[in-house]
């Protein structure tokens, strides 16, 4: 696993590093390549970036640490943000998020035993008119409820055992 | 100069200064600040500097100030506070710090910080010098709101660095340590991480937070959320007592004070708790190195030389110094004139001259400098910086060329400096023949979002000189821009160069500061990081490193070896060490150097002992005894006054005051420059230390003394003629060997490091530095052990790839277990398999 000398990221990063006049300006772009290859702002990840962008690796975990879309804690293969502010919540997020959790037999922010889903809520994601909602490594899912949940859960445990298999 | 308004008072400020020092300067006015450091850009961060701002109106016709009924300016008010760090005064600014609006918010502020602060302030470090404890007496509230439970719960313990420590409750998120190492180091290894409640201040490198100038976020967080792993819970600040000090380490001869306590440990005796910076805007400002804040453990090492010490056959056996003294006068009366001194670069002004007079009344002037590889100490004493020389105000407009030194391992104050007057416009050039620290910002195009200019030449080892003097025609672009600048400092190390090289590189450097009229004037002229706290100092004395060459070439009868050792530096010390037949050391410690001696005699150091150094600016600069002696030890110059009175030459002189009393008469350069001249203090800005360490930190306040610098030659109106240069032969390798490159670490295996275990993790490895190809010829990987060969010499350390330049292996000194060359010599490497290295 690696952004740099790896032909998946290459011509991205080289296009948002040619961007800008300056390296370090292209870091948070950086930040979401290192994001969707290990899963998370990894250490390697960061360091990465750093390297890129000619910054101290401390200035990067800084920037990171400062906006909640990194996550700087390794994540499920399926990181599921439910929104329950006050649109979503007037139409049932709340015991959504609960029975979501519940379902999956985690807390808060944590991770099914798998590796495949991690759930955790956040602020409005601007989908009020289709609450419940969440958001599935960054796409959104809209008009859920937990028959929907629970049938999109197992299709997803059946893929990751045919990949085992 | 603006008129603003204080309070109602009116004031004559400098145009365009920060609100809160014009407010301090001028009204003695201390606006609270915790963020705000005048060393440093405001940020506005902490809120606590808030004032009622309010601009007198101008009429748009007339453009005067509109007055109201009483004839006096109308002046519209700021409808909200406003941070003062982040105002520059402007002419009709007019200012509230005293009204109800102002010290509710200042109670606010305070309070606010207080709700995630932990106070415990009795088992913390700060404790008693704490800006957030001044303040919150003076501006918080008497009482708390807050639930006790609610407090924040963090970690206390987060290791930094090895020597940085970070309490995460007592953080109130100032950064001032984030901006000391972005803006002043240029290292920014430290950083905020997470927002809110849930902030930090993190490091995210690798190694952590390691750079030379760690220490001084301790002196400026203003509260003891940053403490030094060698002072933390060692001692509270109010039970110890401060000793004006200078730093034995460099030749920077950054102003320190000793902090000592009477200690049960030490059998209460008092002994060095601390190390902390004794501001001396001249020299060190407010700051000082890591090395100089931990590198005071020598002086209380069990490795101490505690005796005299006299051979009876193959060992040394402690004898008394009356006996010492007697025996010493009969071998120097037997030897006549043929007797000669070597003495390394941390001894004092007084122990010189007492040496000096004493071969004098033998009839010897071969006084030499260990080691002997820096020349063109003369030329810093005809065209070396001007009098009244502050590297602070170098900027826009002026140029420095560092040349054959690696100024952040040799005298990392000045590189700390050097930088920032490139951060203030100057233009900085690096010439090296490898890649050094300061290239790094040498070669940067823009900081912190502002320009900086710079550029980097790189040469051949040993072409520095070279370089220097036909710098006209091999870089005219460069050469112009440093002869144009309004002001231009060079300073020319050594490194890579034989002591003719060096001379001749100080030669070619003077000769273009003549040729363009930058010296005898201040912040003109020339500097040399000469090893040890007082290079300048032996040239004023006399003693001078070609002695050395003549002293080793032609061994005399009796040597006196004065706090240098060749016998750790030297590979080929046997040769000469041993033709000698009475080698007398005064040391501190029991080295290599003592297996050739007859006396071994114990000397005091710095910390013991009052005495004066001169530094590399020649800035003349007085220390004080802080701790009691180890031992039988003396100062140097009591014992050589011993050996004097012995021979009949003189009475001792009752103290080192009176010594320097004498050399202030005898020496035309140390005129004026008594123990009473040295002690001379003026008042600084920015204020640090007591009630004013809310503002500058806890660096001390200078009470000991700013020194007196010395004039050089083209100051007092000599004027400086250009002189020829003799191009030496650059130092090759052998055919099939490669060149050792002797460099500098600042942090090393000397004796006066040694003891500073808290360090040692940052202490390299010994190693040797390949050039890829020709580690690739060698065979060697990095991290293999090879074996050095050089003259009958070998030793083994680890390798490095690193870019060095091909046919070059950079060996630093002082690393190794064993003496290296300390000039350019030709060697083999081969690759070895045993394990040989711990
Ligand atoms: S550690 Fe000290 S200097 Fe650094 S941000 Fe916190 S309070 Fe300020
Ligand atoms: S409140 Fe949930 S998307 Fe807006
Ligand atoms: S905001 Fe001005 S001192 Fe912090």
């Amino acid at each position: 696993m690696a952004i740099i000398n790896n032909d998946k990221y290459t011509q991205r990063i080289n296009w948002h590093l040619s961007k800008y006049p300056d390296k370090r300006s292209a870091v948070m772009p950086l930040l979401y390549i290192a994001q969707e290859e290990y899963g998370w702002v990894s250490p390697e990840g960061i360091n990465e970036v750093a390297q890129l962008c000619d910054m101290d690796p401390t200035q990067v975990k800084s920037i990171a640490g400062f906006y909640t879309m990194y996550s700087e804690k390794p994540k499920g293969k399926y990181w599921l943000q439910v929104c329950n502010d006050l649109a979503c919540a007037l139409r049932g997020a709340d015991e959504f998020h609960h029975d979501l959790l519940h379902h999956l037999g985690i807390e808060e922010g944590g991770t099914t035993d798998d590796g495949l889903f991690t759930v955790e809520h956040v602020m409005c994601l601007a989908a009020c008119d289709k609450a419940p909602m969440l958001q599935c490594n960054f796409h959104f899912m809209e008009n859920l409820d937990m028959a929907k949940m629970k049938a999109w859960i197992e299709e997803k445990r059946a893929e990751l055992e045919k990949e085992n298999s | 100069m603006v008129k603003i308004v204080i309070d109602g008072k009116d004031y004559e400020v400098p145009a365009g200064a920060n609100l809160v020092d014009a407010a301090k300067n001028a009204a003695g006015n201390d606006i609270p600040v915790f963020c705000y450091h005048p060393k440093m850009e405001p940020v506005g961060m902490c809120r606590m500097c808030i004032v009622e701002l309010g601009m007198e109106e101008i009429d748009r016709e007339t453009k005067q100030p509109v007055l109201d009924d009483k004839g006096q300016p109308k002046v519209r008010w700021m409808p909200k506070l406003q941070t003062a760090c982040t105002q520059k005064v402007t002419p009709g600014m007019h200012v509230r710090t005293a009204t109800k609006l102002v010290e509710d918010a200042r109670q606010n502020v305070i309070e606010f910080l207080l709700t995630s602060h932990p106070l415990d302030c009795p088992i913390c470090d700060k404790g008693g010098e704490c800006p957030l404890q001044n303040l919150t007496m003076a501006h918080g509230p008497g009482g708390s709101r807050m639930v006790f439970n609610d407090k924040l719960k963090l970690d206390k313990h987060v290791p930094l660095g090895d020597l940085i420590y970070l309490d995460e409750e007592r953080c109130i998120q100032c950064a001032r340590c984030v901006r000391f190492q972005d803006e002043i180091v240029g290292d920014d290894v430290l950083a905020f991480h997470e927002r809110g409640r849930s902030l930090q201040i993190i490091t995210n490198s690798d190694p952590g937070f390691d750079t030379y100038f760690s220490g001084n976020t301790t002196d400026i967080c203003p509260v003891g959320a940053l403490t030094t792993a060698d002072f933390r819970f060692g001692a509270r600040p109010w039970e110890l007592t401060e000793v004006p000090s200078i730093c034995p380490h460099d030749a920077a001869g950054s102003n320190i004070s000793l902090s000592t306590r009477l200690d049960r440990d030490a059998g209460g005796k008092a002994v060095i708790k601390r190390v902390m910076p004794r501001q001396n805007e001249y020299v060190n400002e407010i700051w000082i190195s890591d090395k100089t804040r931990f590198g005071h453990h020598f002086t209380r090492s069990e490795d101490r030389l505690l005796h005299p010490m006299l051979r009876r056959g193959d060992t040394l056996a402690p004898t008394t110094w009356k006996d010492v003294f007697a025996r010493v006068a009969g071998d120097l009366k037997a030897a006549g004139s043929d007797v000669a001194v070597i003495a390394g670069g941390a001894i004092t002004n007084e122990d010189l001259w007492e040496l000096k007079q004493l071969a004098a009344g033998l009839g010897s002037e071969r006084l030499g400098t260990w080691t002997p590889t820096y020349g063109g100490a003369d030329l810093v004493a005809k065209v070396g910086v001007g009098k009244g020389t502050n590297l602070k105000d170098l900027g826009k407009g002026d140029a420095v060329l560092v040349i054959a030194s690696d100024l952040e391992e040799e005298v990392p104050m000045w590189r700390l400096r050097l930088k920032q007057a490139q951060d203030r416009g100057a233009y900085l050039v690096v010439a090296n023949a490898r890649h050094t620290r300061l290239e790094d910002f040498a070669t940067q195009k823009e900081r912190n979002g502002k320009p900086v200019s710079g550029a980097t030449i790189r040469y051949n080892v040993g072409e520095a000189a070279h370089v220097m003097h036909e710098l006209k025609t091999r870089y005219p672009e460069i050469a112009e821009k440093l002869a144009g600048a309004t002001n231009l400092v060079i300073v020319a190390g050594a490194e890579g160069l034989t002591l003719d090289g060096s001379k001749a590189l100080m030669q070619a450097a003077a000769n273009f500061l003549i040729s363009s009229g930058h010296v005898g004037k201040a912040n003109n002229g020339l500097m040399s990081p000469l090893p040890g706290a007082n290079g300048m100092g032996l040239h004023y004395m006399g003693f001078t490193p070609e002695n050395t060459q003549h002293i080793m070439a032609n061994p005399p009868k009796v040597l006196i070896v004065a706090q240098a050792e060749p016998g750790e530096d030297d590979p080929t010390a046997a040769a000469w060490l041993s033709k000698v037949e009475t080698v007398i050391t005064l040391s501190l410690f029991p080295d290599k150097t003592t297996h050739y001696a007859t006396y071994a005699l114990p000397i005091q150091s710095f910390a013991e002992r009052d005495g004066t150094f001169v530094n590399g600016e020649r800035r003349v600069q007085r220390f004080y005894t802080a701790q009691g002696p180890m031992g039988e030890a003396l100062p140097a110059w009591k014992i050589v006054a011993g050996m004097r009175e012995a021979l009949g030459q003189a009475k001792p002189k009752v103290s080192a005051a009176a010594v320097m009393l004498e050399i202030s008469n005898k020496v035309p350069a140390f005129a004026g420059c008594t123990y009473k001249d040295l002690a001379k203090v003026e008042k600084q800005f920015p204020d640090v230390g007591g009630a004013d360490l809310y503002y500058g930190g806890t660096a001390y306040d200078n009470k000991g003394g700013l020194g007196v610098q010395i004039a050089t030659s083209a100051d007092a109106g000599e004027t400086p003629a250009v002189a020829d240069v003799t191009l030496p032969a650059v130092p090759k390798a052998k055919d099939g060997e490669l060149l050792l490159l002797p460099t500098t670490r600042l942090y090393n295996r000397s004796h006066v490091f040694k003891p500073s275990v808290l360090v040692h993790p940052r202490v390299l490895l010994p190693y040797v530095e390949l050039n890829e190809a020709d580690a690739h010829k060698l065979g060697v990987q990095p991290g293999d052990v090879v074996e050095i060969a050089f003259g009958d010499d070998t030793v083994r350390v680890r390798a490095g790839i690193n870019g060095t330049p091909a046919g070059v292996a950079v060996l630093p000194r002082e690393l190794a277990d064993k003496a290296t060359p300390f000039l350019p010599t030709s060697g083999t490497i081969k690759k070895v398999t045993e394990p040989v290295l711990a």
